[in-house]
């Protein structure tokens, strides 16, 4: 077969449409964007446009169904009349800052524990993954049981043991029920914490401990100047992402209580949507949501800038 | 008539009458959606999915296609059909659903007029919650009233052989009982059902009413209400568990069961379900209409209808489903396997056979002509939904059973409703 100039070429330059690519896709600055595309147009479809789309829907007037009316920061105003809305702000407030404590020394706790040696270590671990795994709507289910008056087992266990003498209200009162909700929270949030500072705690070199018993530091100095310095970049991430959660969370509230009694346990995110899908006032559900905002934006910009300078 | 299509078009032309033409039956669509709220009673989502579904396919060729929500979930997800204008032809609504999405919703005026001219007209309460703007925008089905239930052998065992007529008589019953072991437990949380079916008909028993006919006039403060607000914390503290303040919907059901209580407030599905899971306790348990107070006596419209979506690509045919469905040879079978869960707002089934089998769910009809929707008398639309979903009138019991003064609730409750209603 004869070969002709032409069906030289051809290979020729599809070769060097694949070459010139391939230089392109080498390029740094156009491979490192090729492989951020997918995640930065999921961000944007999930993240970006539901936030936007709240932050317009938030300056409307606008009800379920129907076409919505430009009202500027009407929304915003009224909700500072709105004395459900203090409440819920405090509501919020209490919940994610004791949960947070509560599960950032539990975790820690339950790190330095399971960071040691012992039989069965693996399968404890396995175990205290547990809660961080089951879903959230699940176990709040099996919470709800727990926290029965009549078939609660915590209530069972302290009267029989004679702690108390008749059965708390575990989700009738206002303040257990808050004590509730904020004790299911730190039991759901333990294991993110208590494993995350385990792989801080893993990074630590073993020679500086024995360094530091050489000269003669306890066990709490040991901790106080070895551990906690160096597991504190670790400990102020996971602060932040568990405060991001614990303030927008919605499914343990909205199942346990709803916000009852007497919206003792209202929290942005269940108050948001009660106004928002209940009521089909949607540019005052997305203002309450929106207002979630303020405080962790100046959370988030101080932590970095805190973690940025250390 | 020998194809599906001839078929096709003489039924919808002769159900959609002169103004369905010919062209539009002949491009009836292959399927169409009803989605509905699971119900409590699967006989009655069976009844649809599984025989009438497959009747009107038989007939018709187009199948229906029945998607249930779970219990609660309907709100939100009528909420996204008719935000995205995609999605089933026909929804069921709940309460004033009509007025919240009469954007979204067609007029189906002529079915009704039709309905209620061939099953002897419809209950005047309900058009409040259905008609917008003089229009239907909702067939009603049926109401799931909200009644008392309660232990007969317990009540018998404080000497109380009939259900007490008035708040007051059933305060002084409840007393005994719970001296007796076994209290009371109505719902003051943030359910969706059984907490506002007692307290809107004990407040408007005691002549308190949240805002006027006018919807701009909040009226909230008054001694009526002062007086229902007082009666209620009485009744909390000397009847009731500690607990009920921050109940559900399910937690009265469960404490019923668990026989930790005497008599709360429910839907008739919880015979059903004793029946069915607790025959003892079912055995001695029956239904009473709430109790009056010194205005009258209350039950709450707790009604379930079918609407018509705009966004329907075929309208006609959709049109035609319904009219097939209210008639009476099917909505009537559709009601009879809902065990008297359903109470009709059709005077033409107030003798239905259906209310003959179990004599304990006739209060259930009863209650029908003392029903009223949530915040009557005020008008039903978007204010009148905030309000319920803010829990307002829940809450202004709530507060006052825990302790907090009669004076203080209602200002706080004023305050909402005023800002609910921009009223001044």
């Amino acid at each position: 077969m004869a070969v002709g100039p032409a069906s030289v070429a051809r290979p020729a330059r599809g070769a060097g449409r694949a070459t010139s690519r391939r230089r392109l896709l080498e390029r740094e600055s156009v491979f490192s964007w090729v492989m951020l595309a997918p995640g930065v147009l999921f961000l944007l479809a999930f993240v970006a446009y539901p936030f936007f789309y709240g932050i317009f829907l938030s300056l409307q007037d606008r009800r379920v169904a129907s076409a919505g009316t430009f009202v500027g920061l009407a929304n915003f105003a009224a909700q500072a009349h709105d004395a459900v809305f203090w409440q819920v702000t405090r509501n919020t407030f209490v919940y994610t800052i004791a949960a947070t404590l509560l599960k950032m020394v539990g975790g820690l706790v339950m790190a330095l524990v399971i960071n040691q040696q012992f039989r069965g270590r693996n399968l404890a671990r396995a175990f205290l993954l547990l809660p961080f795994i089951v879903p959230t709507v699940l176990s709040t289910v099996a919470w709800m049981w727990i926290l029965d008056p009549t078939f609660s087992v915590i209530n069972w266990t302290l009267l029989h043991s004679g702690i108390v003498t008749q059965n708390f209200s575990w989700l009738g009162n206002a303040t257990l029920a808050m004590v509730a909700i904020i004790m299911v929270n730190t039991w759901r949030g333990l294991p993110f914490y208590g494993i995350t500072l385990l792989a801080g705690l893993q990074t630590i070199s073993p020679d500086l401990y024995e360094a530091a018993a050489i000269d003669g530091a306890s066990l709490t100095q040991r901790f106080w100047y070895i551990t906690l310095p160096v597991l504190k970049p670790v400990l102020i991430i996971v602060t932040m992402f568990s405060v991001i959660f614990t303030f927008s969370d919605f499914q343990l509230p909205y199942i346990l209580t709803h916000g009852g009694p007497a919206n003792a346990t209202h929290l942005f995110a269940t108050y948001a949507f009660d106004i928002g899908m209940s009521a089909g006032v949607l540019g005052m559900g997305a203002a309450v949501a929106l207002a979630m905002l303020p405080a962790l934006a100046v959370l988030i910009v101080g932590l970095t800038l805190y973690l940025r300078r250390e | 008539m020998t194809t599906r299509r001839e078929f096709l078009t003489v039924t919808l032309s002769a159900a959609a009458g002169a103004t369905l033409p010919a062209r539009r039956a002949s491009a009836a669509p292959k399927a169409m959606t009803v989605v509905r709220e699971s119900s409590f009673i699967k006989p009655f989502d069976d009844y649809f999915a599984k025989t009438l579904a497959a009747e009107y396919e038989k007939q018709t060729g187009i199948k229906i296609v029945y998607e249930a929500t779970s219990v609660g979930g309907m709100l939100t997800r009528l909420t996204t059909i008719a935000e995205t204008k995609s999605g089933p032809e026909i929804a069921m609504t709940a309460l004033n659903w009509p007025h919240l999405f009469d954007k979204s919703l067609a007029d189906v005026s002529d079915i009704a007029g039709e309905t209620g001219k061939q099953l002897g007209g419809w209950h005047e309460n309900i058009l409040e919650v259905v008609v917008v703007n003089k229009k239907w925008k909702a067939l009603p089905w049926g109401n799931i009233g909200q009644l008392e239930v309660y232990r007969t052998d317990w009540f018998k065992e404080v000497g109380v052989t009939k259900f007490p007529e008035t708040w007051e008589d059933l305060l002084a019953a409840g007393r005994l009982l719970k001296k007796k072991g076994h209290p009371f437990g109505f719902e003051l949380g943030h359910g969706f059902g059984d907490n506002h079916g007692w307290l809107y008909p004990l407040f408007w028993s005691y002549g308190g009413r949240e805002v006027d006919k006018d919807g701009k006039t909040v009226v909230i403060d008054s001694s009526e209400t002062a007086k229902a607000v007082d009666f209620c914390r009485k009744f909390y503290q000397e009847t009731m568990l500690e607990d009920v303040l921050g109940w559900t919907d399910v937690n009265n059901n469960k404490a019923f069961f668990g026989e930790q209580i005497s008599c709360t407030n429910n839907a008739s599905s919880i015979l059903v379900v004793g029946k069915r899971d607790f025959p003892e306790i079912a055995k001695v348990t029956d239904h009473a209409l709430n109790p009056a107070g010194p205005k009258g006596r209350f039950h709450v419209i707790n009604s379930v209808s079918h609407a018509l979506l705009t966004h329907a690509p075929d309208q006609a045919a959709a049109k035609a489903f319904l009219r097939w469905l209210y008639d009476d040879k099917q909505m009537s079978r559709w009601l009879a396997s809902a065990d008297a869960y359903y109470a009709p707002f059709l005077h033409g089934y107030d003798n239905h056979p259906m209310w003959n089998a179990e004599p304990r769910y006739l209060p259930y009809k009863e209650s029908l002509k003392t029903s009223r929707p949530h915040t009557w008398p005020g008008p039903q639309g978007p204010a009148a939904s905030e309000s319920v979903a803010k829990y307002v009138l829940v809450d202004m019991f709530a507060k006052a059973c825990r302790g907090d003064s009669t004076k203080d609730v209602i200002a706080t409750a004023a305050g909402q409703l005023k800002q609910i209603y921009k009223a001044k």
